[in-house]
């Protein structure tokens, strides 16, 4: 029978092996409890549940954007001030999923690997969430914005923090429209449009191929070209919008100089423009803390050589997300590296116990130092030459590049991005400001900018 | 009053997993208290060499193997020469095929011989007196016996431990006094279970069966709090009912091997045509046929099949331990899995396969034959995917569900977060979500547990299934024949296979197959059908069988019975 025991091993291994799977379960469960949680799926979280216990969301000042009481989820008291802040908050469902009610409903209503969400109400203590946003600039970027669709996203590229993030349309969380659904006003209001929508970046993607370019083409500094509104580029005409006569690539920059920026990219190649904007965050999607960003797309595998010129300016098939945009404004404000944005500051702990701040951290390189700081050079001249600094701030100094992005064929309105950053030291922000068929980057989108701009400086120089 | 009720419900849960916990380490620790040791049961003496072999075992193997149980360094003995067994009316040796014979008593002998205290054994040129041991028997015994937890405790505190439950699901379904009757009816089934074991079958432990208590009591409480039918808490009664009596019967049944060899060949055939008839009568459900709907009830062939099963593929007697020709179990096998694979019942396929290979190493030893049916099996496979490649999108989402989450991984991803909703004690019976899901009585259940009662009990549940396969193992060397450790290892080791499908299965280590957790998932045929397995894992234990063979006693050679009596 001492041979029957023997033969019991494989058997006995595969117990084993049970307890180990079981292990590997607790073990699995003990680190995501809290991510698998939080899903949307989750019904005990969402559709207004979960929340009627849940802590205190506060911007980075201290004010209270949501709260709850007697079992019922609260906002801020101003009309303006939900609704600016409605896309970053949240509201009671989990319908916009980058919002903290959404993504941290789990930490917010009390979850913890011990006990779930199994608290007896009178025991239930939910954490608290204080953002990096600024009420304020939020709201400033909002009532900029105006009837607009649109996003503007503002954040410290020396610590990752975002003051705003800005989308509208969006609604008052306390009185959901009930036509929200059908409403044409209120398209996408469930998405944050800063982190979440991607939309061709048009001249403001001529910094990425001006990275390219100063990259991988020799003394491209001093490459010159005359511009006569339009040239042929892959047997079709690529269009300026006016005749830049002679430029370089500061001046091309400056004037926005399609044709030029067309023969670069061209000139670079399908291989390293994609490559350079791989570098610089295209094709892959960010995690803000637990939030995803949506994803920026460069794909010239399949381009003709016409189109591939168009790339070069932010056409073709490019995609990009404004917190994106943003980030690669930080990088050159940053000398090549942006910080990650992030917008928990704390999560608190346990029954409410406060936490330490969070710190972002630097992420990949995006650029060398030497390309940054000419590309900063090159937006300082554009603004200084062409927008005019007061166009953004009387009291700092800003280098910026805008854009005007021509949609599809179907006639509408082009739409307006511009995005760039502050070099004052007391005031390093990054910024990038989307407003959907504004026709003009420089007038829809560089007013939407300055209002944001002048009320982050002001939260500095004023407070 | 409301938040009272929330308090009171919550503290029961925190409690629940504590008197779980408490009620599973008494029981194994009882169990491992209440094992004989292993001293010898008789000697065999070798006069001329002053060699003393000591017997420990119910089933001895002779020979001059190193893996023998007596090693004898004799040449003229065969590596495996004899089988020295112990049955009830006493001691035989048999003759394993070897050059030289065995003479008893001078005498050459065939078959089985009986052989008493004093008789002479002669195996080549050694000469063996079989004589009683002496026995440290009453004084170790005693020590040990304090260990050992009485049967009325442990079904005391599984009492407490559905009281709990039940007070929880009262509250928590504000003030709906549904499950009352089910849990109420549990306790009692549980004491008569307990009177008729303790009274007719004289049997004193009940380790086991306060374990499969505890499982399937937390099963019934489940269903009795499921919110889509209402109907499952008496259905899932009935079949414990129905299991208690299977569970008694078998272990009654296989008490005498020749009766298991009698009818070795009936079940056999019985196996196939339980599983042949549910291909031909059989209903389709959710993909698989494996129904057999008469009348109001439906009944799933192939979970009793693998009671059969197991009984066929250990119950070779006496020539056990030698290489013994698998051919007949091997048909069968090939029979049983290819009719499962035609119902589209891939999970309780595999079950049998691994079933197989356990009990087909257990008793050749041969790693040839298992490689070999590995090997068949790899390539129906293959065979099989490729004729009907879709079998494959079935298991399209294993290892990444959540990006299936609204497809083929709906069920591990819903599992996945209620789980974690639910923390160490869970949210309180019939407060889940996943209840809601399909399947979440049957294949989902390690989750509803998890999201319902808590990590805690549903990890404890796994821990006594796994439990009991050590037991198991612990077990074969003390049991009456090499058949009850066979038997037992096989039971056990099915039982954590397909807990290991269930429970891996829907938390995404595993492909989801869709098998029962035995014991604890809603369904009539798998909680009746794992009490039926549990029965070979209880008959592996001698003590099973001690008060009967008290009674029918006619004493001829038992050195030291003593030892099995208990007062």
């Amino acid at each position: 029978m001492k041979k029957t025991r023997t033969r019991a091993l494989p058997v006995l291994l595969m117990t084993l092996a049970f307890f180990v799977g079981i292990g590997y379960f607790v073990f699995n469960l003990s680190i995501h409890a809290a991510e698998w949680a939080s899903m949307p799926m989750n019904d005990h979280l969402s559709d207004n549940s979960g929340l009627e216990h849940a802590g205190t969301i506060t911007d980075r000042n201290g004010v209270v954007l949501a709260y709850s009481e007697n079992g019922k989820r609260k906002y801020h008291d101003d009309y303006t001030m939900r609704c600016a802040c409605m896309p970053v908050v949240g509201d009671d469902s989990v319908n916009n999923s980058t919002a903290i009610q959404t993504a941290y409903r789990s930490d917010l209503s009390g979850y913890s690997f011990i006990f779930g969400l199994g608290q007896p109400d009178m025991l239930k203590t939910g954490k608290n969430i204080k953002l990096t946003i600024d009420g304020n600039v939020q709201k400033a970027a909002y009532q900029a914005l105006g009837q607009f669709k649109g996003a503007a996203v503002l954040y410290n590229y020396k610590t990752g923090e975002c003051l705003c993030l800005a989308s509208t349309p969006t609604y008052d969380p306390m009185n959901k429209p009930q036509d929200i659904e059908t409403n044409d006003a209120y398209e996408g209001a469930y998405i944050n449009r800063a982190l979440s929508a991607a939309y061709p970046p048009g001249s403001t993607f001529k910094l990425v191929t001006s990275a390219a370019a100063l990259r991988y083409i020799d003394n491209v500094e001093n490459r010159e070209y005359d511009c006569t509104g339009s040239d042929m580029i892959g047997g079709k005409p690529v269009i300026c919008y006016e005749i830049n006569g002679h430029v370089d690539l500061k001046e091309a920059l400056k004037t926005s100089c399609n044709s030029y920026f067309a023969h670069l990219a061209v000139d670079i190649g399908k291989q390293k423009m994609t490559e350079q904007a791989k570098k610089m965050g295209f094709n892959r999607t960010w995690k803000l803390d637990s939030i995803e960003t949506g994803e920026s797309t460069y794909d010239v595998s399949k381009a003709t050589t016409h189109e591939l010129a168009w790339s070069g300016v932010g056409q073709y098939k490019v995609m990009e997300t404004p917190i994106h945009m943003a980030m690669i404004s930080a990088a050159i404000a940053n000398g090549g590296t942006p910080m990650m944005p992030m917008l928990v500051k704390n999560v608190s702990g346990d029954f409410g116990v406060p936490a330490p701040d969070r710190q972002s951290a630097a992420a990949e390189q995006m650029m060398r130092k030497d390309i940054a700081d000419k590309l900063s050079e090159m937006m300082d001249y554009c603004v200084d030459n062409n927008y005019g600094n007061w166009s953004f701030s009387q009291e700092v100094n800003v280098c910026a590049k805008t854009g005007t992005a021509e949609v599809s064929d179907s006639g509408e309105d082009a739409h307006g991005w511009v995005t760039g950053f502050v070099t004052d030291e007391d005031c390093p922000f990054a910024f990038a400001v989307i407003v959907e068929h504004g026709n003009s980057g420089y007038r829809a989108a560089v007013p939407v900018a300055a209002a944001m701009l002048n009320e982050a400086v002001k939260a500095v120089r004023h407070s | 009053m409301e938040d009272i009720a929330q308090v009171v419900s919550f503290l029961l849960r925190v409690a629940e997993p504590l008197m779980a916990l408490l009620i599973v380490v008494l029981c194994f620790v009882s169990l491992k208290g209440g094992r004989r040791e292993e001293h010898a049961l008789i000697v065999l003496d070798n006069d001329q060499e002053k060699i003393s072999y000591p017997v420990r075992y119910w089933e001895n193997s002779i020979g001059r193997s190193k893996s023998s149980d007596i090693v004898i360094n004799d040449p003229s003995v065969s590596r495996d020469h004899a089988v020295l067994l112990r049955r009830n009316d006493g001691w035989f040796i048999t003759d394993t095929g070897s050059k030289a014979g065995v003479l008893v008593n001078g005498r050459e002998t065939a078959g089985r011989c009986s052989v008493a205290v004093g008789d002479i054994i002669t195996l080549g040129n050694t000469r063996l007196v079989l004589r009683r041991s002496i026995a440290p028997a009453m004084k170790s015994r005693a020590k040990k016996e304090d260990k050992r937890v009485p049967a009325p405790v442990m079904l005391g505190l599984i009492t407490v431990y559905m009281a709990m439950l039940l007070l929880q699901a009262v509250i928590n379904m504000d003030g709906n006094t549904f499950a009352v009757i089910p849990a109420a009816g549990f306790i009692v089934v549980m004491f008569v279970f307990y009177a008729i074991s303790y009274n007719a079958f004289k049997r004193r432990d009940f380790e086991l069966e306060s374990l499969a208590l505890l499982l399937s009591g937390t099963g019934v409480m489940l269903a009795a709090t499921h919110n889509t039918d209402t109907r499952q808490a008496y259905v899932q009664l009935a079949a414990v009912v129905l299991g208690m009596i299977i569970y008694s019967f078998m272990i009654w049944f296989i008490e005498i091997p020749d009766r298991v060899m009698k009818w070795h060949l009936i079940i056999s055939i019985g196996a196939i045509v339980l599983l042949g008839s549910t291909l031909v009568l059989g209903t389709v459900q959710h993909g698989a046929k494996n129904w057999i709907v008469l009348g109001p009830i439906s009944v799933q062939p192939s979970e009793f099949a693998k009671i059969a099963y197991i009984f066929v593929g250990a119950s070779t007697l006496d020539v056990l331990q030698t290489k013994k020709s698998l051919t007949e179990f091997i048909i069968v096998s090939a029979i049983s899995v290819g009719l499962l694979v035609l119902m589209s019942d891939f999970g309780t396929a595999v079950i049998f396969f691994v079933t197989f290979l356990i009990i087909a190493f257990m008793r050749s030893g041969d790693i040839k034959t298992v490689i070999l049916a590995i090997t068949a099996a790899g390539l129906g496979v293959i065979i099989m995917l490729s004729v009907k490649p879709y079998i494959a999108d079935r298991f399209a989402a294993w290892g990444h569900v959540w990006e299936y989450a609204d497809s083929t991984g709906y069920q591990q991803v819903n599992s996945l977060i209620y789980s974690a909703s639910g923390g160490l004690f869970g949210l309180g019976l019939s407060k889940g979500c996943l209840q809601y899901l399909f399947a979440s009585e049957n294949d989902l259940v390690f989750c509803m547990m998890c999201e319902e009662i808590g990590l805690i009990i549903a990890v404890l549940t796994a821990v006594v299934i796994g439990g009991w396969m050590l037991y198991a193992r612990g077990v074969t060397t003390r049991s009456r024949s090499t058949f009850y450790s066979i038997a037992a290892c096989s039971a056990a080791g099915l039982l954590v296979f397909q807990s290991a499908l269930n429970i891996f299965g829907v938390t995404d280590i595993l492909p989801l197959t869709g098998v029962t957790l035995p014991f604890v998932s809603y369904g009539g045929s798998s909680m009746a059908a794992s009490w039926g397995l549990l029965a070979f894992i209880k008959a592996a234990d001698e003590r099973t069988y001690v008060h009967r063979h008290i009674k029918n006693k006619k004493t001829k050679v038992v050195s030291e019975e003593a030892e099995f009596v208990e007062v």
